[in-house]
C-alpha cells in the first residue's frame, strides 16, 4: 500500500488559521508567558551585568583591611594616595598627573529640593582624577561640579525614587544638612556608578568633618594587573590595606546577589511549568475536535509519525510568533527599564542571552505542548475514532 | 506559494533573532605542576617563627621561617608566588566555630599585625615567580610551612622573605 510521507507543510499554517479565535488566544497566553520570562532574565542580566561591566580591568582599589567587601566601611589615611604614588611603579601616569584617585564613599540620606525623592543615596566625593581612573565615565549633560555643587549619575533618579526632572541642572538636593546644586549629569556604559552623586572631596571631607579617604582606586598601566600593588598592601602590614583589582572586586559582589539570582531562575522555571500547562491544555481541546479528521488522514495513508510532525509544527509556529512578539515587546518596553536594588540601581537587559533563554524557553512550550494530546489523539484505532464526534 | 514564502521568512527572521549578535568570551589558562625547584623534602635546618624573625632578622640576612599561611581573606596574591605567613603561635578560628574563612585570624586580629610576614618564591636572578604559589608549590591557606631565603626590611618593622625554598611541613 502507498504510504505518503509528510504532510504537507501549508497543512499546519491552513489549520491555524481555520480557528481565528483560538489561535489568537494560545498565542495571547503564550506571548505573555515569554514575556514574563523576558522580563525575569533581563531582571538577572542586568543585575550580573550591572556589576560585570563596573569593573575596569586596569583598575585597581585600595581600601582598609577591616572593611571585608565593604567599602562604604573602609577608612584609610589622607597619606595613602602619596605614598601609592611614591612607591609604585606600573601606574598610569600623563603630563605628570598619576592616575591615582583618593575617595571618600558614603550611603547617606538624600532629598530632592521638591521631596518627591527622599532615600538612600550614595554619594562619593572625588578629585578631577576620578574621570581619569572611571575611564568610562562621562558627563552627558551639564559640567563637573564646583563648590556646593554635585553632579549625578544617570540612574539617581530611581534609586532615589524620584522623578528625573526632579534631579535636572539647576535643581538642589540636601544631604548631611546641606544642600547641593547639580551641575551635570553622567552616565558610566551601565556601570554602578551612575547611581551614585559625585562631588568635590575637600568639599564632602569638610561637611562631613572627616579628613580620611575611604578608598583610593588606581588606574595600571596596560597590562601590569594589580599583584605590585597587592604586595605592596601585604608587605606594608602596618598601614593595615588591602588592594583588589576593581573587576574582581565586584566579581566579590556578585555572590551576594547569588540567592536573588537563583531566586530569578526559579520564577524561569516555574513560569515555563505554568506556560506548558497553558499550552498543554490548549492543545488538547485543538487535537480532541480533530480526532475524525486525524483519523482520515491515516486512512488516507499518512503515517501517524507524519500527522505528529504536522501537529508539532503547529504548536512551533504559534510559539514561535509568540516569542517573536513577546521578544518585540521586551526589547522596546523592558529593555533598559531602571530598577533600584539595595547597592544602587541597574537597567534590565534583554542582550542576547536573555533573547535565546526566552525564545527557547517558547519553542519548548511549543513542542511539550504539542506532543502529549498529539499522542493521544494518534493512539486510537483508525476505525474507532472515525465514528468520533 | 505566497503562504509558504511567508512561512519561510517567518522562521528565517525567528532564526536570525535567535542568533543576534551574543559577545564573544576567550579565556585562557595555564596548567602547572609542582616545581620541584622551589619545593624541598627535607625540612630546613633552625626555622624560627616569624613573630621572633620580625624582631630579629636584619636585612639581606638569610633566614629560615615556619608559619602558618594566613593572615587575612586572602592570603594568596593572585597569579604570582607570594603569599603572607603567620606565627604558629597565634590562635585561628577553630574548626567547631564555624568561620568559613579561619585562615584570617579574624578572632585574634590585634595579634596577627606583629606576627605576619610576606613571603615571595624569587628565582636566581631575585624575581617573584610569575605563577600562584597554590599551583606552583601545591600549598592552601593554614598550611604550616618552612621557608628560607632572604630576608627584607623596611623602616615600619615589616618583614618580607625573598624565599628560594618551601617546606610543607602540615
Amino acid at each position: 500500500m502507498f504510504r505518503r510521507r509528510f504532510l504537507p507543510w501549508d497543512y499546519g499554517v491552513r489549520n491555524l488559521m481555520r480557528r481565528p479565535s483560538r489561535t489568537v488566544l494560545t498565542l495571547g497566553a503564550l506571548s505573555v508567558v515569554i514575556l514574563l520570562v523576558f522580563v525575569v532574565v533581563g531582571f538577572i542580566r542586568g543585575l550580573e551585568q550591572s556589576l560585570s561591566i563596573s569593573g575596569d580591568p586596569s583598575a585597581v582599589l585600595i581600601y582598609s583591611m577591616g572593611a571585608e567587601d565593604n567599602i562604604e566601611n573602609s577608612s584609610i589615611a589622607a597619606r595613602t594616595p602619596g605614598l601609592m604614588s611614591a612607591s609604585l611603579s606600573g601606574i598610569q601616569n600623563r603630563f605628570s598627573v598619576s592616575y591615582v584617585s583618593p575617595e571618600l564613599y558614603l550611603g547617606t540620606r538624600v532629598t530632592t529640593i521638591d521631596a518627591q525623592g527622599s532615600g538612600l543615596g550614595l554619594v562619593r566625593g572625588v578629585s578631577t582624577v576620578a574621570p581619569l581612573v572611571r575611564r568610562n565615565v562621562k558627563i552627558v549633560e551639564g559640567e563637573w561640579p564646583k563648590l556646593g555643587e554635585v553632579m549625578v549619575g544617570r540612574l539617581v533618579a530611581t534609586k532615589l525614587g524620584s522623578s528625573p526632572s526632579s534631579l535636572a541642572i539647576g535643581n538642589e538636593i540636601e544631604f548631611e544638612k546641606h544642600r547641593w546644586r547639580i551641575s551635570g549629569v553622567f552616565t558610566a556604559l551601565g556601570a554602578a556608578f551612575e547611581s551614585e552623586i559625585w562631588c568635590l572631596l575637600p568639599e564632602l571631607q569638610q561637611v562631613l568633618k572627616r579628613q580620611d579617604l575611604s578608598l583610593v582606586s588606581i588606574l595600571m598601566k596596560p597590562g601590569v594587573g594589580s599583584q605590585g600593588v597587592e604586595i605592596f598592601c601585604k608587605q606594608r602590614t602596618d598601614l593595615e590595606l588591602q588592594a583588589i583589582s576593581e573587576t574582581a572586586y565586584y566579581q566579590s559582589l556578585q555572590k551576594h546577589y547569588k540567592p536573588m539570582r537563583m531566586l530569578g531562575w526559579l520564577v524561569v522555571l516555574l513560569l515555563a511549568g505554568a506556560g506548558v500547562f497553558a499550552g498543554l491544555n490548549m492543545m488538547y481541546g485543538a487535537v480532541t475536535g480533530r480526532i475524525r479528521e486525524l483519523a482520515t488522514l491515516q486512512a488516507m495513508g499518512y503515517r501517524r509519525r507524519a500527522i505528529l510532525v504536522s501537529i508539532l509544527q503547529e504548536g512551533l509556529l504559534l510559539s514561535a510568533a509568540g516569542s517573536l512578539i513577546a521578544g518585540v515587546i521586551a526589547l522596546i518596553f523592558v529593555n533598559g527599564v531602571a530598577v533600584r536594588f539595595t547597592m544602587g540601581a541597574f537597567s534590565l537587559r534583554v542582550d542576547s542571552v536573555a533573547l535565546l533563554i526566552g525564545c527557547g524557553v517558547g519553542l519548548l512550550l511549543g513542542v511539550a505542548g504539542a506532543i502529549p494530546p498529539a499522542l493521544k489523539a494518534l493512539r486510537e484505532p483508525v476505525a474507532q475514532s472515525l465514528k468520533a464526534i | 506559494m505566497v503562504l509558504r514564502f511567508c512561512v519561510w521568512a517567518f522562521f528565517g527572521s525567528f532564526a536570525i533573532g535567535m542568533v543576534g549578535c551574543g559577545q564573544q568570551q576567550v579565556s585562557t589558562s595555564t596548567g602547572s605542576s609542582l616545581n620541584r625547584a622551589y619545593v624541598t623534602k627535607t625540612e630546613p635546618a633552625g626555622a624560627i617563627p616569624v613573630g621572633e624573625a620580625r624582631s630579629s632578622a636584619k636585612s639581606d640576612e638569610h633566614v629560615v621561617l615556619v608559619g602558618h599561611i594566613g593572615g587575612s581573606a586572602k592570603p594568596f596574591v593572585d597569579g604570582i608566588a607570594a603569599f603572607t605567613v603567620v606565627d604558629p603561635k597565634v590562635p585561628y578560628c577553630a574548626a567547631k566555630e564555624g568561620c568559613p574563612t579561619p585562615w584570617d585570624y579574624c578572632c585574634e586580629q590585634g595579634q596577627v599585625k606583629d606576627n605576619i610576614a610576606l613571603v615571595q618564591i624569587v628565582d636566581d636572578a631575585g624575581k617573584t615567580i610569575a605563577e600562584d604559589a597554590r599551583k606552583l608549590l601545591g600549598v592552601k591557606e593554614l598550611n604550616l610551612v618552612v621557608v628560607s631565603g632572604k630576608a627584607q626590611r623596611d623602616e615600619a618593622g615589616n618583614l618580607t622573605l625573598l624565599a628560594d625554598k618551601v617546606f610543607l611541613k602540615k
